[in-house]
């Protein structure tokens, strides 16, 4: 080894202002969402520069594979929650039971009260509910910019982008639930993708000259067989763990996209996206419609932004299964009052009778490095592409507004509700 | 060709159809041994169909203890020596399973048993003796009742039959279900370093660390031809000098001073790259396959399978997914709520949100063709009335015949569209395991759901 090369490795003669660069490509997101979440600009001077000469070198055979590790619906939060959630935050099933059914020294019915809640979780309607729903606000949210414009319900990013999509946001963004780092279920669900092998997503990237700009790369999904590899602390991924591809139970989550490399930021073309999310065993998939992702690569690891419009009955199906109304009492969700939130605030692909069924959503994601077993890659590659399913279309015979606001008003209601 | 040639093959393959047909009637036949024990007077054993050998009262109802048994804000069930099934009729929930709070009037008390009603304590008589493991408790109103390892003792007004094992089961029920009332078992006949565990496809033999065994058809009678690269993957059960071979177990040497175990004079393996305990990786090369106990009935003709993304689920002929349902109250007596003849105004609420007529759309029965029957008691054809959810009278006008499980009907879910899919498994209250709808897995390679009775 050269000492010229040695001191490359020991970053002794690196450029201080590319290295500055490469941290900044390594370290954030907000790198991330800037470079994906702006209009993509017309003129020739977005042309991909040749990489610099001490760029990360191509991956062996142009080919690199990471595997999921931190997922989380994308929430933008201030430093008190004042911005976004200036009346505060939501209260949940417990509290809604108990301004419903208040201890007045009235005997009820379990039928009335408990199995009467359960229905409007898992038969929910758009009619109209007791509760006021707090809905994020602000100016900024996490997220891409989905339909290439600039629109009066788009929040800006945190690095100043524009134009970005992300409705979801706004239904989540003031339960506690869903706010990091100590809401219930963001953590559930972020702890799930590392737990159950059920969860394994691997992104592997083909065709790769540079890891910085490249501007034509296959992208394939698939669905791991495996444990990570993890530190010895057993709480961290580290690079260089293998992955075999489940091609036996995982073969509808084989999906292939196309996508560019450019300042070391992957963005892929919209494509549809059906993936698997597992909560305490339930086996639940979800689904978004022109999901693109924007990820920060580097030879070990790659983080950023997976945005689209999310499939909300998929969505509401997951939630409910998974967590049920324990578990969504423990951060003040309430399953009917979000199904709500959800249709009202929904802004994509619309049904026969005009309602939109999906929901413009952002997830922060983190992956590592991981190496596929040959001969499970080789399987797969047998495996003829499938178009992924429609999604879960809901109940199929649902409940009426008309039936759910003849039970809200046969109900008898706390004195004082919000 | 000429006639002796094809009479031969068509002799081979009738003998090839005949020999496969009598080695899984050979299998379905094989029970599970247990090891003999003292009994008080009258009392016995019952080999059942889904859980093996059980310990029976003098008219063969399976006898049940019921664990004491968290639940997410309090605990129910029998602490060792005394009983808590008492004659008082519950009328109220206990808030035990949060968010919902104490106090609320259960459904249909008119019809709601009392604990002892639903569970008879095995009475003794006043003069009755401890004998081994078997005591006798004092109960709160005096009388006398029978305790297996200091477990107060009960039948179940669900079991009909000597064999019958409808009030409760033997998974490794987790979470959050209700506090189940378990079938009270003989030591299984097994050497040290075995254990065996109820799974929706028999009961499975495992390690002691419940990692699944295997048996290989390469394999002869008490000899391995297992060796060199078969054996990384394939390591041989071994049995340590002192052990002795008794019943189904024989040991044999496979190689000079090391003894292997066989079961059935079937050499034992475990598998290095079974990912969970109770796993079934290791039966997918050709020709090795997990070792039962006894195997469980399988589902009637015109039932079939489907892969999901998790594994295999039984479904209908027409590939549709084949769901349970299950439900315990959240009473002081825990009492079900998914058989017909209890109250069905739980299932009703997830099946059709209180509607009877959605419920029958949304959650339809898995009807019995005309005609069709059963081997086997697991899986039996009920009339039900449709409207009321609960078995109808004989020669009723508009019953359905449907197929169940363990005499509880089994549904479709009219949201599931193409084959393998499963959304309507864990719809219900936590998860579905207070009360709700589950997927007839047969293999879960993620989470082990067929040990776990989901």
């Amino acid at each position: 080894m050269t000492s010229s090369f040695t001191d490359i490795l020991l970053c002794k003669r690196i450029p201080a202002g590319l290295l500055a660069a490469l941290v900044v490509l390594a370290c954030g997101y907000a790198a991330a969402v800037h470079a994906a979440g702006t209009v993509p600009p017309a003129t020739a001077a977005s042309a991909a520069a040749e990489p610099p000469a001490d760029a990360p070198t191509p991956p062996p055979n142009g080919t690199i594979a990471y595997v999921l590790t931190d997922l989380h619906w994308a929430v933008w939060e201030s430093a008190d929650g004042k911005t976004e959630c200036p009346k505060g935050f939501n209260e949940g099933n417990r509290e809604h039971f108990k301004k419903l059914f208040p201890q007045d020294g009235k005997q009820r019915t379990l039928l009335e009260t408990q199995l009467r809640r359960e229905v409007d979780a898992w038969y929910p309607t758009t009619a109209p509910e007791q509760f006021n729903f707090l809905e994020a606000g602000g100016p900024t949210a996490y997220g891409l910019n989905l339909d290439y414009k600039i629109g009066q319900t788009d929040f800006t990013g945190p690095d100043g982008a524009k134009g970005v999509d992300n409705q979801l946001y706004r239904v989540l963004g003031c339960i506690r639930n869903y706010r990091p780092p100590e809401g219930a279920i963001q953590g559930f669900d972020n702890d799930e993708v590392t737990k159950d092998v059920y969860n394994r997503v691997i992104v592997e990237l083909s065709g790769v000259e540079s890891l910085v700009n490249d501007d034509d790369v296959q992208v394939m999904i698939y669905r791991g067989r495996d444990p990570i590899l993890l530190d010895a602390t057993g709480k961290n991924a580290i690079p260089g763990g293998s992955q075999r591809i489940d091609v036996r139970w995982g073969s509808k989550f084989i999906q292939k996209m196309h996508g560019r490399i450019k300042g070391g930021v992957l963005t892929t073309d919209p494509s549809d996206f059906i993936y698997p999310w597992a909560v305490f065993y339930i086996a639940t998939d979800e689904f978004m419609h022109a999901a693109r992702f924007s990820l920060n690569l580097t030879p070990t690891r790659a983080e950023g932004v997976i945005g689209g419009y999310l499939d909300i009955e998929s969505w509401y199906s997951q939630m409910n299964r998974s967590y049920s109304t324990h578990h969504q009492s423990y951060g003040q969700s309430s399953a009917p009052s979000m199904y709500k939130a959800l249709r009202r605030l929904a802004d994509g692909y619309p049904d026969e009778s005009g309602a939109n069924t999906a929901i413009s959503a952002a997830l922060l994601a983190r992956w590592t490095q991981v190496n596929l077993v040959p001969a499970s890659k080789a399987q797969a590659a047998s495996i003829a592409l499938q178009k992924p399913a429609p999604p879960y279309a809901g109940p199929p015979f649902p409940r009426t507004i008309a039936e759910e606001t003849a039970e809200n008003n046969s109900q008898v209601a706390s004195a004082e509700l919000r | 060709m000429d006639l002796s040639k094809i009479a031969a093959l068509v002799g081979c393959a009738v003998l090839a159809f005949a020999s496969a047909a009598s080695s899984h009637a050979a299998d379905a036949r094989e029970t599970e041994s247990y090891v003999r024990v003292p009994l008080p007077p009258g009392f016995r054993v019952e080999k059942t169909e889904l859980d093996g050998p059980v310990f029976a009262d003098a008219k063969g109802h399976t006898l049940y203890r019921w664990p004491f048994t968290d639940q997410r804000v309090g605990n129910v069930g029998d602490p060792k020596g005394q009983s808590t099934c008492t004659d008082v009729k519950s009328t109220t929930n206990t808030g035990y399973m949060s968010p919902y709070p104490p106090g609320l009037i259960l459904p249909e008390l008119d019809q709601r048993p009392t604990c002892t009603q639903a569970y008879p304590p095995a009475l003794a008589p006043a003069n009755a003796k401890p004998v081994g493991k078997w005591t006798v408790i004092t109960r709160k109103d005096g009388r006398k009742q029978w305790a297996y390892d200091g477990f107060a003792l009960y039948t179940s007004n669900l079991d009909q039959r000597p064999g019958d094992v409808i009030g409760g089961d033997s998974y490794e029920h987790r979470g959050d279900n209700p506090a189940m009332r378990v079938p009270v078992q003989p030591p299984p006949d097994l050497p040290p370093g075995f254990n065996v565990a109820t799974d929706r496809t028999g009961r499975m033999l495992l390690d002691g660390r419940k990692f699944s065994v295997y048996a290989s058809d390469a394999d002869a009678e008490n000899k391995s031809n297992c060796d060199g690269v078969c054996a990384k993957t394939r390591i041989p059960m071994l049995a340590p000098a002192s052990a002795r071979q008794h019943g189904d177990w024989t040991i044999f040497e496979r190689s000079p001073g090391v003894l292997q175990w066989a079961f059935r004079k079937r050499p034992l393996y475990t598998y290095t790259l079974d990912p969970v305990a109770q796993g079934r990786d290791g039966s997918d090369e050709p020709g090795w396959h997990n070792v039962y106990t006894q195997r469980s009935p399988p589902p009637p003709a015109g039932f079939t399978q489907q892969n999901t993304a998790a594994g295999i689920v039984v479904s209908d002929a027409q590939g549709k997914t084949v769901y349970m349902y299950n439900c315990g109250d959240d009473s002081v007596d825990q009492l079900g709520c998914d058989h017909p003849t209890q109250t069905q105004v739980y299932r009703l609420s997830m099946c059709g949100a209180g509607d009877v007529e959605r419920c029958l759309n949304t959650f339809p029965y898995v009807t019995a063709p005309a005609g069709a029957k059963t081997d086997n008691r697991s899986w039996s054809i009920v009339d039900i009335d449709p409207k009321t959810g609960r078995f109808a009278r004989p020669g009723q006008s508009g019953a359905v015949r449907v197929w169940a499980y363990r005499d509880r009907p089994v549904y479709t879910y009219a949201g599931d569209k193409h084959a393998g899919d499963i959304n309507a498994d864990g719809l219900g209250e936590f998860r579905g395991q207070r009360q709700g709808f589950k997927a007839y897995w047969i293999r879960d390679d993620f989470n082990a759901r067929t040990r776990s009775g989901e």
